[in-house]
């Protein structure tokens, strides 16, 4: 149809045509060759001026018609500010929750490790530990004897990668005077070549590093801006850790802090053999460091297939090798034991192992989803009713001659400007909101939002965008031009159908409001019951921080902590002071069996004997604040020559010790070799976490055990907890001025950091079911006040033959209230689905929590309620006349 | 746009006569660019300045909106030339367009002949 564009050079020809034409015909009225040419070309004026105009013509043209339809739909919503910015609100609002939950499961979840191909790297699991043996993680951590058969096979693997944090939590490192915290990881010496990441500056770490145990470091990109400013004068130079003089040789890539999600790592170091620096910050072992120790699986591992090679390949090759590897130092197995099963599993999902993250994110996911629904069919029911009011306007434009190509052109500019407007806020909205959800959700990955999240959004945007065109499209094409000839606005505007469609809206909108509104209820619900659970102990003035001095001998270790004690009893302020070896409310604890009397106790078909032990000092339980239900507790008289002494909690003497005064009997570790006698019984309180069951637990005396290594202080001050910390830093750097204070805070915050994905999650959820029940006021007042509108000269007749300003008002509500019902008995099924996925995030509260629905159900039909008042207001104040003589 | 300094009394064409010009120019027949610049100039009595940039702007203007159609063609010397010829549409353009510059032409003509006459308060 529409030729080819002519082509510039086509144009060019032309004039060349014309200028020998021209000469031509100079020269006929006898002008020579030459003077004929100068003269048809200097007629012409500036061919290169006519060339240059000829190019620019369509694209100035083309230009100037989108400025101009871009100026014409601009001028037309800032007519109406009250609906631009409610429509651009709601949509960042919308937008943003879901951009910001989005950006958050993509860094968690979704995203790649910043490393060379990888697709092709994968996390060595274990169905099981060897018996016998100690683990960290029960299926995520190996021995060395087993990260060291692995990576010299050639079986399909390689290289096989070990690495291990330096401690639980934090390291002490120092460079310069004072000390300070860093978390740090011992990893092999192909770490950085094996994932493929780059070293911006200096160098990273060979095998010749890790068979030497090195002393050399890499930072990461953000500690090193974090700590150092980028200075790259840090390299060559010292960083003590734990005391142990480190150079740093190099700056890993911006943007990899380690291979886990959710954790960020400051330096890595090549695996090493010494004292300080054993895994996990842990003391030696009868002696034995982590690498010469077959019975601690410690390491975790992380490996590349060989290109070609699939994930089963690579485990039925290596499945033997490592089932004999596995017992390697630990003798053969034991008659019935269930071999442990290698497993290989894809580094995304390293993290959504242990569902800590990956249910909620998908609760959340979906709830925003609804919200951004509600808000997407919010905006698009705001531009029917204002597109359905101007079809006066567009019967006008058209009667006058514009086509409906023009006419479309504005509906799409406009719709183009609001996602603009309101996409562009979003992302400042959701770049701010990941922000602050980091901080609470102690996640220490960047969620910033990157290109993946921002496609996401923009495809989200694409597709309101078009929603949005279309929707005013079927008004704007049945807007005829005799149309405008019709002056009365009942007449003009009378389509049931539309407003049908207004409702139907309006009600699937109550429905989602209710299912967001139950969720949000129960997490609520949930928070509310996981705040309040005693703690069976007295948190309040207390404060405990990490301290790990260099302990050449145990003598040596008890000395340190009973001088440690005695300084900081001596403290002003202080009630009293204890040392634990795991942190109350840290998640940490030390399980295992234990002998009672001699023997493992028996136990009911298959129940678990696990008892969560801790190793403390004395005065443990006075500090807390647990009361002791018979005996005593540890005192500074129990030491390393008297009897060596336990303590047990109720429940340890209920199921193991029933029918008995547990005093006296004896308990002991599983293989045997350490025995105590139980000198008293506390009363049950939380150990690892708020939400956790009462377990068997049990405590020994450190003064006593043949094992010192890094403890934790737990203070109890009369006034602010954290003001006795300066005074506590001095005293520890008294002892080593290496030390510095690990994770200091307030007890309380401590246990509350155990539920605080709870709380997060429930306050969002939160959140999302007032965006959405806000959101659904506006969508419910914008559909019934124009409805009304549409109704005056209704009403007015209405009421000039009699009916009464309360019937009007009812007429109003009444609808409203058959929205409302029907919103609700469409949403009560739907929460009931949402309650049954919710389950497993729930604490003290059942899916069918009568409250929860019953105060969403009153919170939608409050909402409605207050919503229509003001159109039912306005109706009854139609005065007949004014309406009746306005048409 | 260039009003190009003349030291005879030529003048510039005024704002969208051109295309008048050059439809009424086609309607004697298919010519090339070179021929309706030529045409103009001498029909106008040599009163008319086209500026032959703008002329083939214009052309391609025309051709755009279908109301003029372009070949390439060879001229009676024997030179390569691109030829417009008037389509159906442009001829109704010409007409309308004519009738709408007669009626400016004598509204203008009338009120330069009356402005001479000075107006008085309370004739």
């Amino acid at each position: 149809m529409l030729g080819r564009k002519r082509s510039a050079e086509d144009f060019a020809e032309e004039i060349k045509a014309h200028l020998e034409l021209e000469a031509d015909e100079l020269k006929r009225d006898g002008l020579d060759d030459e003077e004929a040419r100068w003269k048809a070309r200097r007629t012409f004026g500036n061919v290169r001026l006519a060339q240059e105009r000829f190019y620019l013509k369509d694209r100035w043209a083309a230009l100037d018609k989108t400025l101009r339809d871009l100026r014409f739909a601009f001028r037309s919503l800032r007519q109406s500010p009250g609906f631009t910015l409610t429509a651009v609100l709601t949509l960042a609002l919308g937008m943003g929750a879901n951009t910001a939950v989005f950006s958050v499961m993509n860094a968690v979840l979704l995203r790649s490790l910043p490393v060379f191909e990888p697709n092709r790297l994968v996390f060595v699991q274990t169905s099981n530990p060897p018996m016998g043996t100690g683990t960290v993680d029960s299926n995520l951590t190996f021995s060395y004897p087993v990260y060291d058969a692995l990576r010299s096979q050639n079986r399909g693997l390689s290289p096989v990668i070990a690495y291990v944090p330096l401690s639980g939590n934090k390291v002490a490192v120092r460079y310069g005077a004072q000390p300070e915290e860093a978390e740090g990881d011992m990893v092999s010496g192909t770490f950085f070549s094996g994932l493929g990441v780059n070293l911006p500056l200096g160098r990273g770490f060979s095998s010749q590093d890790e068979t030497d145990h090195a002393p050399v470091a890499v930072l990461s990109y953000n500690y090193w801006t974090r700590r150092f400013a980028r200075d790259p004068g840090v390299l060559g130079k010292t960083l003590y850790v734990n005391g142990v003089p480190i150079t740093i040789i190099g700056i890993s890539a911006e943007g990899f802090e380690g291979v886990e999600g959710g954790s960020s790592t400051d330096f890595w170091i090549p695996l090493q053999n010494r004292r300080e620096l054993n895994a996990w910050g842990n003391p030696p072992e009868d002696g034995k460091l982590y690498i010469d120790n077959p019975k601690w699986w410690c390491l975790r591992l992380i490996a590349r297939l060989d290109p070609g090679v699939s994930r089963t390949q690579a485990l039925a090759q290596l499945q033997p090798l490592f089932q004999s590897a596995a017992y390697i130092g630990l003798g053969s197995p034991m008659q019935g034991e269930t071999p442990p099963v290698l497993g290989l599993s894809d580094q995304k999902n390293s993290y959504g192992t242990d569902q800590k993250f990956t249910r909620p994110l998908h609760i959340l996911m979906a709830m925003v989803g609804l919200v951004l629904l509600i808000a997407l069919t919010n905006v698009v029911m705001l531009l029917m009713a204002r597109n359905a009011t101007r079809q006066r306007e567009f019967s006008l434009r058209l009667a006058l001659g514009a086509g409906r190509g023009a006419l479309l052109r504005l509906l799409f500019m406009e719709s183009f400007l609001l996602v603009t407007a309101g996409g562009l806020l979003a992302w400042g909205f959701a770049v701010a909101a990941t922000r602050i959800l980091g901080q609470w959700a102690q996640i220490e990955t960047s969620l910033a939002p990157d290109r993946t999240v921002l496609l996401f959004t923009l495809a989200a945007l694409a597709i309101a965008a078009l929603l949005f065109g279309l929707a005013p499209l079927r008004v704007a094409l049945a807007g005829k031009a005799e149309l405008a000839l019709k002056t009365s606005a009942a007449t003009s505007n009378s389509d049931a159908g539309k407003s049908r469609t207004g409702r139907i809206i309006v009600t699937l909108q109550l429905a989602m409001c209710v299912v967001l509104l139950v969720g949000g209820g129960l997490l609520i619900r949930t928070m509310r019951n996981l705040e309040n659970v005693p703690l069976g102990m007295d948190v309040n003035g207390l404060v405990a921080f990490g301290v790990k001095p260099d302990i050449p001998s145990i003598p040596e270790g008890y000395a340190i902590y009973a001088n440690l004690l005695g300084k900081l009893r001596a403290l002003p302020g202080v009630e009293s002071v204890t040392i634990m070896e795991e942190r109350i409310g840290s998640w940490w604890s030390d399980n295992s069996d234990m002998r009672v009397d001699g023997r493992l106790p028996d136990v009911a078909n298959g129940a678990s004997r696990t008892v969560r032990s801790n190793v403390v000092s004395s005065d443990f339980f006075r500090t807390l604040g647990v009361p002791i239900l018979s005996g005593r507790e540890f005192a500074d008289s129990d030491n390393v020559n008297s009897p060596h002494v336990g303590i047990i909690n109720e429940e340890f003497a209920r199921r193991f010790l029933p029918n008995t005064n547990p005093l006296g009997h004896s308990i002991g570790t599983d293989d045997g070799r350490y025995t105590m006698t139980i000198i008293g019984v506390v009363k049950d309180h939380k150990y690892r976490s708020i939400d956790e069951e009462p377990i068997p637990m049990a405590w020994y005396d450190y003064a006593q055990i043949p094992n010192v290594g890094g403890m934790n202080v737990e203070i109890r001050v009369h006034g602010d907890p954290l003001a006795i910390l300066p005074a506590a830093r001095k005293v520890v750097q008294q002892i080593d001025p290496n030390l510095p204070l690990i994770k200091p805070m307030t007890q309380r915050d401590q246990f509350d950091s155990t539920i605080a994905q709870q709380i997060l999650f429930a306050r969002l959820a939160g959140c999302f079911g007032i965006l959405a029940i806000a959101l659904v006021a506006t969508g419910l007042y914008g559909t019934l006040a124009y409805r009304v509108s549409m109704r005056t000269a209704e009403i007015g007749v209405r009421m000039a033959v009699g009916a009464r300003r309360e019937q009007v008002v009812w007429m109003i509500l009444k609808d409203s209230l058959l929205l409302t019902t029907a919103g609700v008995v469409m949403g009560i099924p739907l929460a009931m689905l949402v309650g049954n996925a919710l389950a497993a995030s729930l604490y003290g509260v059942k899916p069918l929590d009568a409250v929860s629905y019953l105060l969403a159900v009153l919170g939608v039909a409050l909402v409605a309620l207050a919503a229509s008042a003001v159109p039912a207001g306005r109706a009854a104040s139609v005065d007949p006349l004014t309406a009746l003589r306005t048409e | 746009m260039t009003t190009q300094e003349t030291n005879d009394d030529r003048i510039a064409l005024l704002q969208g006569t051109l295309d008048l010009l050059i439809l009424k120019t086609l309607a004697l027949g298919s010519c090339h660019g070179q021929g309706v610049a030529r045409l103009i100039q001498r029909q106008s009595e040599e009163v008319f300045f086209v500026d032959h940039g703008s002329l083939y702007l214009a052309l391609q203007r025309l051709e755009d909106k279908k109301w003029i159609s372009a070949k390439w063609g060879v001229s009676e010397n024997n030179r390569k030339a691109r030829f417009y010829t008037l389509t159906s549409k442009g001829r109704d353009q010409l007409a309308e367009k004519t009738g709408e510059w007669r009626r400016l032409a004598r509204a203008m003509a009338l009120i330069l002949d009356n402005s001479m006459v000075p107006r008085t308060e309370e004739a």
